[in-house]
């Protein structure tokens, strides 16, 4: 594990924790962590306030190198950070505060199928969901793209299966950025990235990604959760995962074209993993246009992703996807970098806003949302572990005052996998997931003991934060009825 | 001291940690350490091969461009690794053949998707007894 933060952390209200920026001669301001009393512990003794200071380092960050509660351990930037640079001020982009998985994100589905309905059916479901999708090593999706094809996803992203008849325009309405981000370049991305990605897309992968049926437990706002086409009671489908090798290879490259920059720039790093480049420079230029390409691929596997789901359940319940009532809530990003406009001390500003392992969480009336979402704020989707529950929220504008508009993504891990397989010895987390109601298949021989609920932050918990700290609204939250993993 | 390679725990990911009596193990090692952990080569009969061929500027940033080159073999062709031998090397630059077969489900023991070779506490040392490294892998 890394290891623990023994460096000064200062309380400043019931759900913030600031690292001041004199407490390290390399900060340039402040590191603010939101965490609650309850989770304060496992934050610290995770390593991750190291990389909150070491990313207020970075040239041009504004405001403060920001963390949500689920923060923990990653590459470069904590899994959790969010970090805002000027783009003017010679502000920075950072592969590393992105991730490897660019875009790994989450859609969610909703239904008409009453949950009730579904429960007893779930362990044959979990079967025929675990048959019909593609997970896990070495194994292709059913949508081989030629390379002239692949180009078109990473320019077009979802919007380019519009035409090919495998995404609806209702689909992209309900995706950030309409499931594609301007400025993607093909030719930004390596042959080598490319062939990684030529047969991934509409792929699960292994790790923490999933297929997941729930159940709608319980509904906070019922105004919201209506405009989003969710009812108590119901079932939803949530799916996550990111870009494949295709986006791992992107990161990769990146890492190594951007070695020799942030000296050439005079930019002293505290990381080899946090390597960066001006916003405005060409490096930095690259690194943009490859990583929204990459993006564009993560919403296409989701979007196709989506379409297996859908097929596979019309074909379990011997009904059509329309007559089942499958829609799209919503799918989000929570790892990239995004060019915002954000109002600083009444100063419009143009930022590059990083965020790892946290969700984009604007606020009702940004530009960027389109309705229903500009009157209620954008959807945020928060997947849990196996054993707890996911939650849907709303961003806020507290959000855009204090966190560029952005909150958490998950429940953020606390056991590594080895620990987590050795706590497992002797148990079969199936068969404990089984009793608990939900029925788990995984393709890997210890990603069941390796994803057991233990093995991360109480998700609750996360989201309490969160919330309480204005940062996002509960609409609803659903618990796992059936789950397919890599 | 022969060439060897483990598995180590770091938080979400693995670590490999290897040892060889020369620069060419330790790269051996580590290579098959890698391909262990996307397929267990107990399983792998070595019946083609492929090459890697990495030149670098340091023996980190070549460690690091080594193994990721060996990750594009096992995921873009499907490449079950049995073994490593190193052709050429010093500390800018390696060239290596895996010898394998395509990774069948039916038949390899499956293991889990590497997403990429980081820099995180990248080490590659010298001393009495031969060459060690420690590299962590995001998976």
């Amino acid at each position: 594990m890394a290891a623990p933060y023994d460096g000064t952390l200062e309380k400043l209200d019931a759900y913030r924790w600031r690292i001041p920026v004199a407490s390290r001669d390399d900060m340039r301001v402040d590191g603010i962590i939101y965490a609650s009393d309850a989770l304060i512990a496992d934050v610290v003794s995770g390593g991750g306030p190291q990389q909150v200071a070491n990313v207020a380092t970075l040239p041009g960050i504004v405001g403060a190198s920001l963390a949500m509660p689920d923060i923990h351990w990653g590459y470069g930037f904590p899994i959790g950070g969010v970090a805002a640079t000027d783009v003017a001020d010679g502000g920075v982009v950072s592969p590393g505060g992105v991730g490897y998985d660019i875009n790994c994100g989450v859609r969610l589905l909703a239904s008409d199928l009453p949950a009730a309905d579904v429960a007893p059916a779930c362990q044959r479901l979990a079967a025929h969901l675990f048959a019909d999708i593609p997970v896990g090593v070495g194994v292709g999706g059913p949508y081989a793209f030629n390379r002239s094809e692949l180009r078109q996803v990473l320019a077009d992203g979802a919007r380019y299966l519009l035409q090919r008849g495998l995404a609806t325009e209702a689909d992209l309405a309900a995706t950030e950025s309409g499931g594609r981000l301007d400025g993607a370049e093909p030719g930004a991305v390596s042959d080598q990235a490319q062939k990684r990605g030529a047969d991934q897309c509409g792929t699960l992968g292994g790790g923490n990604h999933f297929v997941e049926v729930q159940r709608v437990a319980e509904v906070y706002d019922v105004a919201a959760a209506d405009t989003l086409g969710l009812a108590e009671g119901r079932t939803t489908i949530m799916i996550h995962t990111g870009s494949r090798g295709l986006g791992h290879q992107v990161c990769q490259d990146a890492l190594k074209s951007l070695r020799h920059v942030p000296h050439r720039y005079g930019i002293a790093l505290p990381d080899r993993q946090l390597v960066c480049a001006p916003v405005d420079s060409d490096e930095g230029r690259r690194y943009l246009a490859a990583m929204r390409a990459a993006a564009n691929f993560a919403w296409a596997n989701r979007q196709l992703l989506a379409m297996q789901v859908r097929k596979s359940l019309a074909r379990f319940f011997g009904r059509g996807a329309e007559e089942l009532g499958l829609r799209q809530v919503y799918d989000v990003a929570h790892n990239v970098a995004e060019l915002e406009t954000h109002t600083i001390a009444s100063r419009r500003r143009e930022l590059c806003v990083h965020r790892k392992g946290a969700t984009r969480a604007f606020g009702p009336g940004r530009p960027e949302l389109a309705e229903p979402y500009h009157s209620i704020g954008q959807p945020v989707l928060i997947p849990g572990d196996m054993g707890s529950a996911s939650y849907v929220l709303l961003g806020t504008d507290e959000a855009m005052d204090r966190t560029f508009g952005s909150t958490c993504h998950g429940a953020g891990r606390v056991w590594s996998r080895k620990q987590a397989v050795r706590k497992a010895s002797g148990r079969r987390v199936d068969q404990e997931l089984a009793s608990a109601g939900v029925y788990a298949r995984a393709r890997g021989r210890t990603s069941l003991a390796e994803e057991q609920p233990d093995a991360y932050k109480d998700v609750h918990a996360v989201v309490e934060c969160v919330t309480s700290a204005g940062l996002s609204r509960r609409v609803a939250r659903m618990t796992p009825m059936a789950v397919v993993k890599g | 001291m022969s060439k060897h390679c483990e598995t180590f725990d770091h938080t979400a990911d693995v670590g490999l940690a290897a040892d060889g009596e020369t620069l060419a193990e330790l790269f051996e090692a580590l290579a098959e350490g890698l391909a262990g952990v996307y397929c267990p080569p107990s399983s792998v009969r070595p019946a083609e091969t492929r090459t890697v061929a990495v030149r670098a500027e340091d023996i980190e940033a070549l460690t690091v461009d080594f193994l990721s080159d060996v990750l594009a073999v096992l995921e873009v062709e499907r490449f079950a690794v049995a073994g490593c031998r190193v052709t050429d090397v010093d500390e800018t630059h390696v060239a290596a053949e895996l010898s394998g077969e395509p990774l069948d489900r039916a038949h390899h023991e499956i293991g889990m998707e590497v997403k990429a070779v980081t820099y995180h506490e990248l080490a590659i040392a010298r001393d009495a007894h031969g060459w060690h490294g420690r590299v962590i892998l995001d998976v």
